[in-house]
């Protein structure tokens, strides 16, 4: 295939720093691909875009070696305006990437200022809706969409101005799995019927490999892999060095392979193909001898007779002006415990976290944190107990120096500022955060860790966290996760509330269910993941693992029923698999 | 969260006029309040923005943004009470003039205030900057700049929202009952609001760019804005408005 973009030995370094954030680049990206780009944050996966849509060299400054061919001409030679009309780019910021207020305008300015004739420009505006969906939204207020709507439009404006190349930078990074899914629906929709190519940069393994064709993975600046999917992800190894995740079914084909009951083949990357693999090597034939299951995960065991942290009685509460309301929320949550809270867009799972530490007080029934009645008490007496790590760290951060920002808490809780910062200085020291720079001169994962770091830093009875792994790479997650969980073990209640459903599962001992806020159903993670009808009601798409093991139990053996760990899978093949061979040498 | 200054949609008269004129309509009641010097026509220029606003369903607006003024208002009375120094003394510190020329002063404030908040709510902004680039030739670049601060004052307060969220729940004391502990305590969390604003105009200009900003001219909008007879007979009570403001 004919490339459309075409980058020849690229770096940059931006402004006057001496460090390159792109080196040595080569790339093409072949007209009608379906390119994914994924690393670790840092990695320069945003430069990347940013010199693919031309903002290199025309928006940002600094130095540029090497040439980048768009369509036949170097962008050095085009106008930025130029550019666009060949390479459209949705960028990470929805709200400051719209210029218009209703959803109409937002599609008439670009097309306007293209000089589109005007007698052509409604069918255009139709289309370009149509070809995302969003039809109906065509009159409404932009303020008034949610953030998957918002990405709609952002994607449905450069549509109409009719790209031949669309690029995006993480497009799904604020959406609920559904909403992505969605996002993702549409650009395969565009890349197979109108023949766009996408270039788009993403965090999660799981999309992008069931999306793209082609994968460049980048790390330090440069591109550390490339090729299809299957390839990408055969090499776990590389992957896992670099910081990037892999599909949890590719782990498990991959650990197949690794134990030797498989031959050397390429990784497993959706559901069906890990089944078929796994019925292949369970040699569809069931063992007669039951094969036990595994042992299931017990849940940390709290002290039996401990009295409950966190309680909340028939709480209900509504936003005067609509949004989402929470209807007789009852839940109890005890010291040690890790709860996780799961649900769509919408289900009232930042409500409950804002009445959980006080923000919001209840209409009726009550919220009841450490032993104070959320009602009684003024919020900053509440977050003496409940620390909040809030989904974007730039709201909380506020002080000249990582020491001053993680000692802030404490000097607000009373303690003397002297002792304050010498236990901010021990968690800065083990988060390894540099104590003396201003957190806003830090990468996004680390003003997160200052934001974690300055939770830590209070040793709260409660710990609430909301998409505390939203923007941040696979290393960097857990990380988050790992402190999270010894903060658990130290006695600390943690509520979270996430999207990413393999880190809910891979952390949370249990979970609570929330639909149009009600709480469905509260209870281990393992029998709510497995409870189909109700992720169904409650609009939730459990983890691949989970999945998989159901799709299993159901078709191959029953020892697969309820697990939810990668490892969980692998030993299960391997004791039927084995099972298999020893009845087979015995007839 | 709703802002005072969002639109709202309708089909009154008021609705249909064009931008411009709409614009020349806020312009001569703010010009008659100002020129005016009689109780009875500031109270009537007062009450015919009001009276706008209950017309074109945006009252409970111009209500909520009274709410506002109106300790402003008094505030400003106050000082012209302590100090206007002629006249005859009423109570304390008061004098007649003082009274005359504060309670002026004050209906002169909302007066001014109202018409151009009534315009905004019923004239969607887009289109009264396409208008003004339209009719009065006003550069695109100003409108769009017009536009887009308006259009991120809903996002900056969520941002802001969201920053004092943040901190209350990390114990600083947003919910002190103290006004001036309050504002003390908002003085740090600008920096943030700073940093992301500075970050999001950036991304902006980037996407506008993006998307022909530089191409653009007056004959670009898709939308015309053509005068109609409604907008005449609404120039010619312009005119009066004026007019009475001197007279009266």
């Amino acid at each position: 295939m004919q490339p459309i973009i075409e980058m020849r030995d690229v770096s940059f370094a931006y402004g006057h720093d001496a460090q390159n954030a792109l080196s040595n680049i080569t790339l093409s990206i072949p007209a009608g691909s379906f390119t994914g780009i994924i690393g670790p944050s840092g990695a320069g996966k945003s430069t990347l875009a940013a010199v693919l849509s031309g903002a290199i060299p025309h928006h940002f400054t600094g130095s540029l070696y090497g040439e980048t061919i768009v369509d036949g001409t170097d962008t050095c030679d085009m106008t930025l305006t130029d550019i666009s009309r060949i390479v459209g780019s949705v960028n990470q910021d929805i709200d400051a990437q719209m210029v218009a207020s209703v959803v109409e305008d937002e599609l008439l300015f670009g097309l306007e200022n293209f000089g589109v004739a005007h007698e052509r420009i409604e069918a255009t505006i139709a289309a370009a809706l149509d070809a995302v969906g969003i039809a109906d939204l065509r009159d409404r207020e932009i303020a008034t969409l949610s953030g998957g709507q918002k990405q709609k439009v952002a994607i449905a404006a450069i549509l109409a101005l009719a790209p031949g190349v669309l690029v995006l930078d993480e497009p799904t990074a604020a959406l609920d799995p559904v909403s992505s899914r969605m996002v993702f629906d549409v650009l395969r929709d565009l890349n197979e019927h109108e023949g766009i190519t996408v270039v788009v940069i993403e965090q999660k393994v799981a999309l992008l490999s069931e999306f793209c064709n082609r994968l460049v993975v980048m790390n330090e600046g440069s591109i550390a892999l490339e090729g299809t999917p299957h390839e990408v992800f055969g090499h776990a190894t590389e992957l896992r060095a670099i910081g990037v995740d892999s599909p949890r079914v590719a782990r498990i084909s991959n650990s197949l392979t690794a134990k030797g009951l498989c031959t050397a083949q390429e990784p497993c990357l959706s559901v069906e193909e890990a089944a078929e693999l796994i019925t292949s090597i369970v040699t569809g034939a069931t063992p007669s001898k039951p094969v036990t299951s595994p042992e299931p995960r017990t849940a940390r065991p709290h002290a039996k007779d401990a009295q409950p942290v966190v309680r909340f009685h028939g709480v209900c509460f509504s936003y005067p002006d609509g949004g989402a309301s929470v209807n007789n929320l009852e839940m109890t949550v005890y010291p040690g415990e890790l709860v996780g809270i799961v649900g769509q867009n919408g289900a009232g799972k930042t409500t409950a976290t804002k009445l959980l530490n006080g923000l919001l007080k209840p209409s009726s029934g009550s919220v009841t944190v450490a032993g104070l009645d959320t009602r009684d008490v003024p919020v900053s007496q509440i977050a003496r107990h409940t620390a909040t790590l809030f989904q974007n760290p730039d709201h909380q951060l506020c002080k000249n120096t990582v020491l001053e920002e993680v000692a802030f808490g404490l000097e607000l809780a009373g303690v003397p500022r002297g002792e304050a910062q010498q236990r901010a200085a021990r968690v800065i020291d083990r988060f390894g955060l540099p104590a003396n720079e201003a957190p806003f001169a830090l990468s996004r994962g680390q003003r997160q860790m200052i934001a974690l770091a300055s939770v830590v830093v209070l040793e709260p009875e409660v710990v609430i966290l909301d998409e505390p792994t939203s923007g941040l790479d696979y290393r960097e997650c857990m990380t988050v996760m790992e402190t999270v969980r010894e903060m658990a073990e130290q006695g600390s209640a943690v509520i979270m509330v996430c999207h990413d459903m393999e880190v809910v599962s891979d952390f949370a001992e249990r979970l609570v269910v929330m639909a149009d806020g009600c709480i469905l159903a509260s209870g281990p993670t393992t029998e709510v993941f497995n409870d189909a009808a109700l992720m169904k009601r409650a609009r939730v798409k459990p983890p691949q693992v989970v999945e998989l093991a159901a799709q299993l139990a159901r078709d191959v053996s029953d020892a697969y029923a309820g697990i939810t760990e990668v490892s969980g899978i692998v030993d299960a093949t391997a004791r039927l698999a084995r099972a298999d061979v020893r009845e087979g040498s015995h007839a | 969260m709703l802002n005072v200054i969002d639109y709202v949609p309708g089909t009154t008269i008021l609705h249909r006029l064009n931008p411009v004129t709409k614009l020349a309509l806020a312009a001569s009641i703010i010009i008659a309040t100002i020129l005016s010097d009689g109780y009875a026509a500031l109270i009537a220029l007062l009450l015919l923005t009001l009276l706008l606003g209950v017309y074109a369903g945006t009252a409970t607006r111009l209500f909520s943004l009274l709410k506002v003024l109106v300790p402003i208002a008094v505030l400003m009375l106050v000082l012209q009470l302590a100090f206007v120094r002629h006249g005859d003394p009423v109570i304390l510190f008061a004098t007649t003039d003082g009274l005359v020329s504060g309670t002026k002063a004050c209906l002169r404030l909302l007066g001014v205030a109202l018409p151009l908040v009534l315009v905004l709510t019923v004239t969607k902004t887009t289109d009264l900057a396409n208008a003004c680039v339209e009719k009065l030739h006003i550069p695109y670049k100003y409108a769009f700049t017009f536009t887009t601060a308006l259009r991120f004052v809903p996002v900056f307060t969520q941002e802001m929202n969201a920053i004092m969220e943040a901190q209350t729940a990390r114990g600083v004391e947003f919910d002190s009952k103290n006004p001036f502990r309050k504002l003390s305590l908002m003085l740090p969390v600008c920096i943030p609001l700073l940093v992301t604003s500075v970050g999001k105009t950036d991304a902006t200009a980037l996407a506008a760019e993006q998307r022909g900003f530089y191409l653009r001219t007056r004959a670009s909008s898709y939308r015309r804005y053509p005068f109609a007879l409604r907008d005449a007979v609404c120039g010619a009570l312009c005119v009066a408005l004026i007019v009475a403001g001197i007279v009266l």
